[in-house]
């Protein structure tokens, strides 16, 4: 009997949802990925991707990055930050206090208004709990708990040990957002003071979305949050519901996205993309990924990838362009090709710059020659799994073009994390790896990979003056004095050639014709308050 | 009598099956701890993955101790029904595989029920008429079957029904995006749609459920088909059918009931392995046809060096096949007394 009433009622209940959901369809906006969420937490070790993008729409954050136009294409700007819990922010003259004067008006989704007494308990939690957050946030000199001040309930300050460029931008990214202090804490435990337990399950933010429903690895479904205005202009978000299911093929993903089923995918096959893009009908928005980079990389400290030559001899065999073509299909910005008038880097604003790397094998030939290794050597070439796609007829053309100038080469395809593994102890010496960095500025690319016994550090150099040049370049506030630093740099690394950047590989949006907006965001990921439907 | 016969002996089995099940727990736990790739650094991706990081992840999944006490935590932990925690979906081991396998199940059983339908009538047909063209028009489909990859077909048939025809609903898991789910009584869609009384749900899950099936199905009717061919002859070679036959009894008679179940033993025998492979190693079709199921989980875990969930999934697989054997064994009793009487 109950059982019955059970039925008829969930019968009903299906009955009614259907027209409202036929309704919203256009109000809600579908995207498949291959990835998948592994906590609501992105503070949580081993966070994937697609983790810190939902965290971007469920919690906000004290300021957001603004935009900018790159080549016909808006991108994040590292620049521009803009307010996004805080209404406004002063920086004092000497650059050491920053004064967050937060919205009167914001509310967290259980109604509990934001105060400074949660942004003092979020920042704490940032670079006290051992998280992913307090290692990126020392990248911008934001260190203890103590450097944050309640001035009053709606007043925060930010107090820094020295000027630094990177303090603003770190708090844009994906780690430093503001949690529901009250609600977190009430779900605190003796062990865990940090309520990391109970958030990587729960949400306690003010974001533009709410969870409806989350199954890891298969579906998330977003409801927005009608209260949050707090996009540029203080608008709100356009899509009432967001969908992101998990389909793992990437060819299904471009059926679905093609038949209309999905409205935007980022993560297709370049052959698909440029496939979708050639047939007219979708919208595609390809945008070389300004913040990555691609590189066939050597460990600088084992033989005999220690030698210079050897390395330069390498960057001048490589078959760049046919590599480009069959790794990436052309799409993404090429990193080689240029022409330096006397070897000397032509900038040092940014890094990295397009290189003066031509194929060349005569030339190799030489500096192989000079280099001690008349006869050439053996060697392995390694890539992950992950990567095979791209990496695999990389690597074979690699191989194909050292050969003839007598370096043999066996090529390794390894799992990802025994990939990582053994990049982490330093004992892959000749493989290609990627980087990204969330706050792209020059300085931090020297500062983050290449230096220390870290695993980014894929060239595993160690050189002084490099080191000390990139410090220097971090607290530089002349601008001129800083493009100096980043001269010398850019031409020492080219000189050193710790490691060969090849391309920054595109991001392909493909989405339906109908949808605006979409901006390359750092976190690599679709930022669904940046989009609307026409 | 008989019942109690078959009971008995399917619980002997099984009490013999725990040693087995006990050894799969320990091999698969140092099997994952031998294998090249540290999860701790595969998942440390921060700005400075560095050795604190590093330090910080081993220390939550427990690899900071030596690894003799590590087994011993973990067989406690099993002890107590936990089966660890996913760094891959972040989620208990347990509750992912309680979410997945009725899809898994529901899958590779509707697969396994459409290869009998269709392999046992090939298998008679061709038996019935060995050498004729029927029997070579079998042997091409059960070829042709098993010499595509499922992922092969299984994107053949998306391009075709899905993509260009339109027939079929998008490959997306087991059901439309826009559906909402029935109550979770049993996990098994079809079951749970049927019970709450929605049968537009319940159309809709089957016609999700109609290409992958299809896909699997594709695979295993050729030693399902072969192997019915192969035993049929057998049996209509026999003494007892050359007696029936000079009996007068009617063909469908001889041919069903004599000939039919005394073949059908080495079929069973043969469904059963095939459904536990089909379990295990329908990952292709899986991610093909993004079906939430248990075995595209283990991979995703084991590329990344996840231990625990490859450990519950190595550990459920076995409990499985003990399952599925027992279950082959009580139906061999059914289908043929003497198997009982040992």
């Amino acid at each position: 009997m109950t059982f019955h009433r059970t039925a008829l009622l969930s019968l009903f209940l299906a009955s009614a949802a259907l027209p409202a959901l036929a309704q919203t369809r256009a109000e809600t906006l579908r995207h498949v990925t291959g990835a998948s969420i592994n906590t609501l937490d992105p503070n949580m070790p081993g966070s994937t991707r697609e983790a810190f993008g939902l965290s971007l729409l469920t919690y906000d954050r004290l300021v957001s990055f603004g935009r900018k136009q790159l080549d016909g294409n808006w991108v994040f700007d590292l620049d521009t930050i803009r307010g996004e819990l805080a209404e406004r922010f002063d920086v004092s003259p000497d650059g050491l206090k920053i004064t967050f004067h937060l919205r009167k008006d914001a509310k967290f989704h259980d109604g509990t208004p934001v105060t400074a007494e949660d942004v003092k308990w979020s920042m704490d939690r940032a670079v006290t709990a051992r998280s992913l957050a307090a290692g990126q946030l020392l990248t911008g000199s934001i260190t203890k708990a103590d450097q944050f001040r309640i001035v009053d309930t709606h007043t925060v300050e930010l107090t820094l040990p020295q000027p630094d460029k990177l303090a603003l931008p770190n708090l844009a990214t994906v780690y430093p957002v503001i949690f529901n202090s009250r609600l977190a804490k009430s779900k605190a435990t003796a062990e865990d003071p940090w309520a990391q337990e109970w958030l990587k399950a729960n949400t306690a933010g003010s974001g533009a979305y709410i969870i409806e429903s989350f199954k890891a690895g298969e579906t998330t479904i977003l409801r927005r949050n009608e209260d949050w205005k707090r996009g540029p202009g203080n608008s709100q978000a356009h899509f009432k519901r967001i969908i992101t299911q998990t389909i793992p093929e990437a060819s299904t993903r471009a059926n679905l996205v093609e038949r209309g089923d999905a409205d935007i995918v980022i993560d297709l096959q370049a052959v698909d993309a440029a496939d979708l893009e050639r047939k007219g009908k979708l919208k595609v928005i390809s945008t070389p990924q300004y913040n990555a980079i691609t590189f066939v990389s050597f460990n600088n400290q084992m033989p005999p990838f220690d030698k210079v030559g050897v390395r330069r001899a390498i960057a001048a065999a490589l078959p760049y362009e046919d590599m480009f073509k069959a790794a990436l299909f052309e799409r993404g910005k090429r990193l080689y090709g240029a022409t330096w008038a006397d070897g000397k880097a032509p900038t040092g604003d940014t890094f990295p710059i397009v290189q003066p790397l031509k194929t060349n094998l005569a030339e190799a030939k030489r500096l192989l020659t000079e280099a001690g290794f008349p006869d050439g050597f053996s060697t392995t070439f390694s890539f992950n799994v992950g990567q095979a796609g791209t990496a695999e007829p990389m690597a074979a053309l690699l191989k194909e073009s050292l050969e003839k100038i007598g370096i043999k080469v066996d090529i390794q395809k390894l799992p990802d994390a025994q990939m990582s593994t053994l990049i982490n102890e330093k004992k892959v010496p000749f493989f290609t790896e990627g980087i990204v960095a969330w706050l792209p500025s020059m300085d931090y690319f020297y500062r983050n990979f290449y230096i220390g016994p870290i695993r980014w550090n894929y060239s595993s150099l160690n050189d002084p003056k490099l080191t000390e040049l990139a410090q220097a370049a971090r607290f530089e506030g002349d601008k001129a004095k800083y493009a100096a630093y980043g001269l010398q740099l850019n031409t020492m690394h080219y000189e050193l050639m710790p490691q060969i950047p090849l391309w920054q590989p595109s991001q392909d949006a493909v989405m339906a014709p109908s949808i605006e907006g979409y901006t390359y965001q750092f976190h690599r990921q679709i930022d669904f308050r940046d989009l609307s439907r026409k | 009598m008989k019942l109690g016969a078959t009971a008995t002996r399917a619980g002997r089995r099984f009490i013999s099956s725990l040693p087995a099940l006990f050894g799969v727990v320990v091999f698969t736990f140092l099997l994952m701890r031998v294998l090249p790739g540290d999860p701790a650094v595969f998942f440390a991706s921060g700005p400075q993955a560095g050795p604190e990081e590093i330090a910080m992840i081993r220390k939550q999944m427990g690899l900071d101790k030596p690894v003799p006490q590590q087994l011993l935590l973990y067989l406690g932990d099993l002890s107590q029904g936990n089966l660890g925690r996913s760094l891959t979906t972040g989620q208990p081991v347990l509750a992912d595989l309680r979410n997945r396998l009725p899809a898994s199940l529901e899958l590779t059983l509707t697969a396994l029920l459409i290869a009998l339908l269709t392999a046992v009538p090939l298998g008679i047909a061709a038996a019935l008429r060995p050498g004729s063209a029927v029997d070579h028009l079998v042997r091409f489909i059960c070829a042709l079957g098993v010499c595509v990859p499922t992922f092969v077909s299984g994107l053949l048939l998306i391009y075709v029904f899905y993509y260009l025809l339109g027939l079929a609903p998008d490959p997306t898991g087991r059901i439309d995006i826009f559906l909402s789910q029935p109550p979770r009584i049993t996990g098994f869609l079809l079951i749970d749609f049927a019970l709450a009384g929605d049968w537009e749900g319940w159309s809709a899950a089957a016609r999700q459920l109609v290409l992958p099936a299809l896909t699997m199905a594709l695979f295993v009717v050729a030693p399902l088909a072969r192997m019915t061919r192969a035993s049929m002859l057998a049996s209509l070679g026999s003494d007892f059918i050359r007696t029936a036959k000079s009996l007068g009894l009617s063909s469908r008679k001889i041919i069903v009931t004599y000939a039919l179940r005394n073949a059908i033993l080495p079929v069973l025998t043969i469904a059963g392995i095939v459904f536990s492979t089909m379990l295990g190693a329908n990952v292709l079709v899986e991610k093909v046809f993004s079906w939430p199921g248990v075995a595209s989980y283990a991979l995703d875990a084991l590329l990344s060096s996840d231990y625990a969930p490859v450990q519950g999934f190595v550990l459920l697989m076995a409990a499985i096949f003990v399952f599925v054997n027992l279950t082959v064994d009580v139906l061999y009793g059914i289908a043929d007394p003497r198997v009982s009487v040992e």
